[in-house]
């Protein structure tokens, strides 16, 4: 009873204390500020908060994280409703989907980060690493909290087991594919799977193949659906063949535990994945002894004689279009962005200023060059309206072809209808 | 004959609740033992840290306290709401009690997924978004809740409540003294049945309310689920589920008899 | 308040006659009054809300800009969307599939479970646990079970992949939807036995009746009326299923149940004009339902 009774206290306490996040005449000033939850980045960004009140005692920062499986719910509903943080981080599918579009957000303030124009903010960037942060027209909506490109991890000791030189790794999907049932022979039975979680990651994986096969989603104009190509069904039959009929490892046994996204890979029973910066260090820190027998190599391709071709998507710092305080949080963000070698070596977020790949800390990663690779043949990804639906068709679609075993044909015609719907209606 | 009957319905009882005890031994269970092929029925040993590691690893205590609060608060609001409107709509008559019941029993009907988008809208504009007000207050009756304790009052005899006012017992102390003994049962059973629904809300406090301060188990739960939180994830989220499950089995096991009395009161109608 | 309001009222017995008709009329105002709480609380948080709805059917409506009014276009675009078909079938499948076994299943372990017997209690507490449980905590113990190397393929020694399939997904969430309802209503059932008149069975029993015949010309016509409010319950609960959906599945492999749909439809898609048509057409369907259900037991039950 004393339990609830001292539960209840503190629960009206922070009863009447609601809603008080406007500030009196005293000049303080309170910053909201939202991201999705990676461990890492949360205790930078805690840091950087924490030194960025002591410099700024009239700025208080309210941080909240919200769960990744809910994050684009919950964001796009506070958003939209009028509530919703100062601050938020948003990846470039979600605000080039929904929130462009729905003019939510607030372009950048170059006052904030000390400068006279929008061009000078962008001089800092590797040209075209600020594209997912543009709309239709070209403006500029945010900086970049991390930056990925795609890349490739290989088990050298998997590779060891069964023959294979780690320092020749695959270089088209078809040696994906090779290696793997040698793998297999040597008894690792997983040597090669996609991640199965949110249709983010399914629409992600396949536009990765995509870019390779000459697939797409929508036509250029956005106005038509183009999932019964060739390019794109193409990608979906080395998608099928990859996790299905070559047989290098059963799609079932993925984990699509969210509670771990690379676990398979950093448990030591996967052999081969793709990964992003940001997940090599955190298979450092869960599981350091697989680590060591990682390397990480460029993403495999359709074809090895083509100009190889990546994916690359970046998370944003951006300001509410309905934020009180605009000035105030373009000024914090610049701050956060200024951190861009601590990012680096705390988090191994890459932001994607000019000569990032030569500071200091960039030298320290191991695998650098790979990923700078990674990022100069990358695109972003295709976006279009309503792209939460295309990415649940998306979904459904890899579900039929791959688990279920339905003719790739048959799911991406009715997908491809799906498609159409979404976006016309 | 009559014996076998018992074979087949105790073991399917056993099997129900062997659900639980696996749960429970899981939570227990060192990680790689968890989902070991063939299947460890007993761990080698038990990992009691296990169920430390939510509250070390997440605000797991918050969520847990948040959680026990809203639920409580929300409980005791419902069984005042639900008992007045149950003894209204049952024990006096008026123009409009009818439609005004069924229009609370028609609300049944819509799906409450939809209802919170005007209902979110409604919350910001009264400035309650993250706020234990916008938890509590909209959840403060229920319309089973109220169809309950009519259906429990209707079985109180009207000369009992006759003889009372005849001794000269106002309506609120007709209800304390005359009814309410009557309808413990059922006031358990509503309580019960509230702070199970409220305990197992998830989208609601999703959207209303999600920062640390103010978020509840299901949606810690799913946000752990969420995180990313390496090798330690599987028997962390089983301790986390077992601990989430405990208080209202508890509660469950505690009340079951007044629970199982209340129903049939009320839900045996005419 | 209300209290002292009726209070005067009572003092005097002399003048009961001509006070009579306004005493009544006086407590039925108060009684009128005890019911306010609960009905402001419905009128704003819910009954408002729930004609939003209605009003939002008509609209396209996406939050951020102003609603605008499409007639019944909501409406036809629904009718013709492969998505939303599969959801209503979807939803219909789980709700035969669960509740048809638990309904059956709790009336037939009530039946045995009725008697007072020493340690029945213990029995019938196995069975009620599973009410105990939250939908979102007990999923995530589920996800455990139905692992490919989880409880329910190591014990019965089969390898089916009950969450990655679209022939078994289904049925995964069935499974999980009888274990955690029967207990549900074999409380409801066992209620509803527990005021029959035990001098009706006696009479069965001496004229010889055996234990089916009993069942059947006995103890189920008088549990008609149970029956007809366990159903309904069942209907309601059933095309209201959302969270084991959403822990087990996500709503993958044809398991996105109808509330799924409107929730991803109005907070991920933002269209809620769409959303809240759907929910206006499984409310008529709720509606009609549940009035048929109570029409058909009320025949039977002449």
């Amino acid at each position: 009873m004393a339990f609830v009774l001292a539960v209840a206290v503190a629960g009206t306490g922070a009863l009447t204390a609601c809603g008080g996040d406007d500030e009196g005449g005293d000049g303080n000033v309170t910053l909201t500020f939202w991201t999705h939850t990676h461990p890492p980045m949360i205790d930078l960004n805690k840091k950087l908060i924490a030194e960025y009140e002591s410099k700024h005692p009239n700025v208080k920062i309210e941080y909240q994280q919200i769960p990744n499986t809910e994050f684009a719910t919950k964001m796009l509903t506070s958003l939209s409703t009028g509530a919703g943080p100062d601050i938020i981080n948003m990846d470039d599918n979600a605000l080039r989907g929904e929130y462009f579009p729905k003019r939510l957000l607030s372009p950048i303030d170059p006052a904030g980060f000390g400068k006279s124009s929008v061009e000078e903010v962008e001089a800092e960037y590797v040209p075209g690493t600020l594209d997912g942060a543009k709309d239709a027209e070209g403006k500029l909506y945010g900086v970049p909290s991390e930056f990925n490109g795609t890349a490739f991890a290989i088990n050298t000791k998997h590779f060891k087991d069964a023959g294979l030189d780690p320092a020749n790794p695959p270089k088209t999907w078809q040696d994906v594919v090779d290696y793997g049932k040698k793998l297999n022979a040597a008894g690792h039975k997983q040597a090669f799977n996609f991640l199965y979680l949110h249709s983010g990651w399914y629409n992600q994986w396949f536009q990765t193949l995509a870019n390779q096969t000459g697939g797409s989603i929508l036509s250029q104009d956005g106005k038509t659906a183009t999932l019964t190509s060739d390019g794109s069904k193409k990608a979906l039959q080395l998608w099928v063949e990859l996790a299905r009929t070559s047989g290098i490892a059963d799609p079932k046994t993925s984990s699509r535990d969210a509670t771990a996204p690379y676990q398979d890979l950093a448990s030591g029973v996967q052999s081969m994945a793709i990964v992003y910066p940001w997940s090599m260090d955190q298979i450092k820190g869960s599981n350091p002894d697989t680590y060591k027998d990682l390397a990480v190599v460029p993403l495999p391709q359709v074809d090895a004689a083509a100009q190889p071709v990546s994916r690359v998507y970046g998370y944003f710092w951006s300001v509410n279009a309905a934020s009180k305080r605009k000035s105030e949080a373009w000024q914090f963000i610049a701050y956060l962005a200024s951190a861009r070698d601590r990012w680096l070596t705390d988090v191994s977020f890459v932001q994607p200023v000019k000569g990032w790949e030569s500071s200091a800390p960039a030298k320290q990663i191991p695998f650098i060059d790979v990923i700078a690779q990674a990022y100069a043949n990358g695109r972003y990804d295709q976006v279009g309206p309503h792209w939460n639906e295309v990415q649940d068709t998306i979904h459904k679609a890899v579900d039929e072809a791959v688990f279920d075993g339905k003719p790739v044909d048959q799911v991406l015609t009715e997908a491809n209808e799906a498609v159409q719907r979404s976006i016309g209606s | 004959m009559r014996r076998l009957v018992w074979i087949p319905v105790t073991a399917g009882g056993l099997a129900f609740a062997a659900i639980l005890l696996y749960a429970a031994i899981s939570a227990l269970k060192p990680g790689g033992e968890v989902l070991a092929v063939p299947i460890e029925w007993w761990p080698s040993r038990f990992e009691w840290h296990n169920l430390r590691l939510p509250f070390e690893e997440t605000p797991f205590a918050r969520y847990y306290a948040n959680s026990v609060f809203v639920g409580v608060t929300v409980t005791l609001l419902n069984i005042v709401t639900c008992t007045l409107a149950g003894y209204s709509f049952s024990k006096f008559s008026y123009p409009g009690r009818n439609v005004a019941f069924v229009v609370v029993l028609a609300t049944l009907m819509v799906p409450l997924e939809v209802i919170y988008v005007p209902l979110y809208a409604l919350i910001y504009d009264l400035g309650w978004v993250n706020s234990f007000a916008g938890l509590i207050i909209p959840a403060g009756t229920s319309a089973f809740g109220i169809f309950l304790m009519r259906q429990a009052i209707d079985s109180v005899p009207d000369e009992l409540l006759e003889a009372a006012r005849l001794d000269g017992a106002g309506v609120i102390r007709t209800l304390l003294t005359i009814i309410g003994p009557l309808v413990r049962g059922p006031m358990a059973a509503l309580a019960l049945f509230i702070f199970l629904m409220n305990w197992d809300s998830h989208l609601w406090p999703l959207l209303v309310a999600s920062d640390d301060d103010h978020r509840t188990l299901p949606v810690g739960l799913a946000a752990m689920q969420a995180n990313n939180l390496g090798a330690s994830g599987i028997p962390m989220m089983m301790a986390a589920a077992v601990l989430a499950l405990l208080p209202t089995v508890v509660l469950f096991l505690s009340l079951q008899k007044r629970f199982v009395e209340g129903v049939a009161m009320s839900a045996g109608l005419r | 308040m209300t209290t002292t309001t009726a209070r005067p009222v009572r003092v005097p017995g002399s003048s009961r006659a001509p006070g009579r008709r306004r005493r009544v009329h006086g407590r039925d105002l108060v009684g009128a009054a005890l019911s306010l709480p609960a009905l402001l609380l419905f009128a704003f948080f819910a009954i408002y809300p729930g004609l939003r709805v209605f009003y939002l059917s008509l609209f396209d409506y996406s939050l951020t800009a102003p609603p605008e009014f499409v007639g019944l276009d909501n409406f036809r675009f629904l009718a013709e969307d492969p998505r939303f078909r599969q959801a209503v079938l979807n939803s219909l499948f789980y709700t035969v599939g669960t509740y048809l076994p638990a309904l059956a299943l709790a009336l037939a372990l009530a039946v045995v479970l009725r008697r007072r017997m020493r340690g029945l209690g213990w029995v019938r507490l196995l069975y009620f646990l599973p009410v105990a449980t939250s939908w979102v905590a007990i999923s995530v113990v589920w996800r455990l079970v139905l692992h490919p190397d989880g409880l329910l393929n190591e014990t019965l020694h089969i390898d089916v992949n009950w969450l990655t399939s679209s022939s078994t997904a289904r049925w995964a969430l069935v499974i999980m939807g009888i274990w955690k309802e029967t207990g549900f209503f074999l409380i409801l059932f066992l209620a509803g036995l527990a005021r029959m008149p035990e001098d009706v069975h006696e009479a069965a029993l001496v004229d010889g009746a055996n234990t089916w015949q009993r069942f059947w010309r006995v103890t189920f016509p008088l549990l008609k009326p149970i029956t007809a409010i366990c159903s309904v319950i069942a209907v309601i609960r059933g095309f209201q299923a959302f969270s084991p959906q959403v822990v087990l599945t996500g709503g993958a492999f044809d398991t996105e149940v109808v509330n799924l749909f409107v929730y991803k439809t109005a907070f991920e898609s933002a269209r809620m004009g769409r959303a809240s048509a759907v929910a206006v057409l499984m409310f008529l369907l709720l509606i009609a339902v549940t009035l048929v259900q109570l029409r058909v037991f009320r025949r039977n039950d002449v």
